[in-house]
């Protein structure tokens, strides 16, 4: 992804509505989906949200001509699936199908990075988000939620069914996202891109490796530092014993 | 299709970051709330990757290895955090703690 010379183009023509509108469809999509209701206002929110980042995508495509270098399809699928997978993440009634959802979108994520060409970092997100993170949520999940009986009504506690003020945080939300995206299509093309490099250069982990070492070492031991305390601090916090209450024995 | 610029990876890492504030804002169970700060630390990660190869520096994909240590040292400690309050009150309901008086 070589910075393109006509990329001010990108700044003149992006107007700023077609952006806002977008926002505002993706506002009420989202709106739609949080909310507990009938099928076919969730489907509507789907495709307005849906409907919202195709003509975003769309139109930034359009304002901006050039060669391709890069296999485009791979992202729009790939970030499509990972902003497909987030909101149902967010919006889904069950705590372990959001945990399984996020592990989808750091799949995706991980297929971006692959597109950037950082593939050092697509495995370790693999193997240290979805591997060892996410695990521990879902064991997490599975202790602290009791299956409903094959009696009983499997119907979800209140708080994960019913959302806190949707309407504000949709709103709020896409507000931000609309400020976020303005600097990026109208503030990306000022970045002077960096002197390119002319030697031959190393793979990927060679690269990652000799920068943690030789730029970053002070980092790399409070990184290790904050891990051990973390560790310490798990133990310390779950040696507590704590006296149930009788109608939970 | 046209060439892919740094623009589309923002937007991408943008849309990523508010869906998480969304849901952070919105859901009351206290693991998906912590889930939601780890899908905003995804759109940094993108966002930090994508300007780092733009810039042809690989910096970028160095701090998104200091964001994995600190996700996963703050999922440790607040997933520890979470069993203890869910043992207080038998509940994952995060406004259970609206109040912080004794019961």
């Amino acid at each position: 992804m070589r910075p393109h010379n006509g990329r001010h183009i990108l700044a003149a023509q992006m107007a700023p509505n077609i952006l806002y509108t977008g926002c505002v469809l993706g506002a009420i999509g989202i709106y739609l989906l949080l909310r507990p209701g009938p099928r076919s206002l969730k489907a509507v929110g789907v495709l307005l949200g849906l409907g919202a980042m195709g003509w975003v995508f769309k139109a930034s495509a359009e304002a901006f001509t050039g060669p391709g270098d890069r296999p485009t399809f791979f992202f729009y699928v790939f970030s499509g699936i990972a902003i497909a997978a987030a909101v149902r993440m967010i919006t889904h009634h069950r705590p372990v199908y959001s945990a399984l959802y996020f592990v989808m979108v750091v799949l995706s994520s991980a297929a971006l990075f692959l597109l950037l060409e950082a593939e050092f970092l697509a495995f370790a997100l693999v193997i240290v988000y979805a591997g060892a993170i996410l695990i521990t949520y879902l064991f997490v999940l599975m202790l602290a939620h009791q299956a409903p009986e094959p009696g009983e009504e499997a119907a979800q506690p209140d708080y994960d069914v019913l959302p806190r003020e949707p309407a504000a945080a949709a709103t709020v939300g896409f507000i931000m996202l609309a400020l976020l995206s303005d600097t990026v299509f109208l503030g990306a093309s000022e970045l002077r891109p960096g002197p390119v490099p002319s030697e031959v250069t190393p793979d990927n982990i060679d690269q990652v490796g000799m920068a943690l070492i030789a730029d970053f070492p002070v980092s790399l031991e409070l990184a290790g530092v904050i891990l051990l305390m973390a560790m310490y601090g798990a133990v310390v916090l779950a040696r507590r014993q704590i006296e149930l209450s009788e109608g939970s024995r | 299709m046209t060439s892919l610029t740094l623009s589309h990876f923002l937007f991408t890492s943008a849309v990523l970051f508010v869906i998480g504030v969304i849901g952070f804002v919105t859901r009351r169970n206290m693991i998906v709330m912590f889930l939601c700060t780890e899908l905003m630390f995804q759109g940094a990660a993108i966002a930090m990757v994508s300007v780092g190869r733009y810039h042809l520096d690989v910096s970028g994909q160095v701090f998104v290895i200091f964001i994995l240590t600190i996700a996963a040292a703050e999922a440790a400690l607040a997933l520890a955090l979470v069993v203890l309050l869910f043992r207080r009150r038998e509940t994952l309901n995060a406004e259970a703690w609206s109040e912080l008086g004794e019961p």
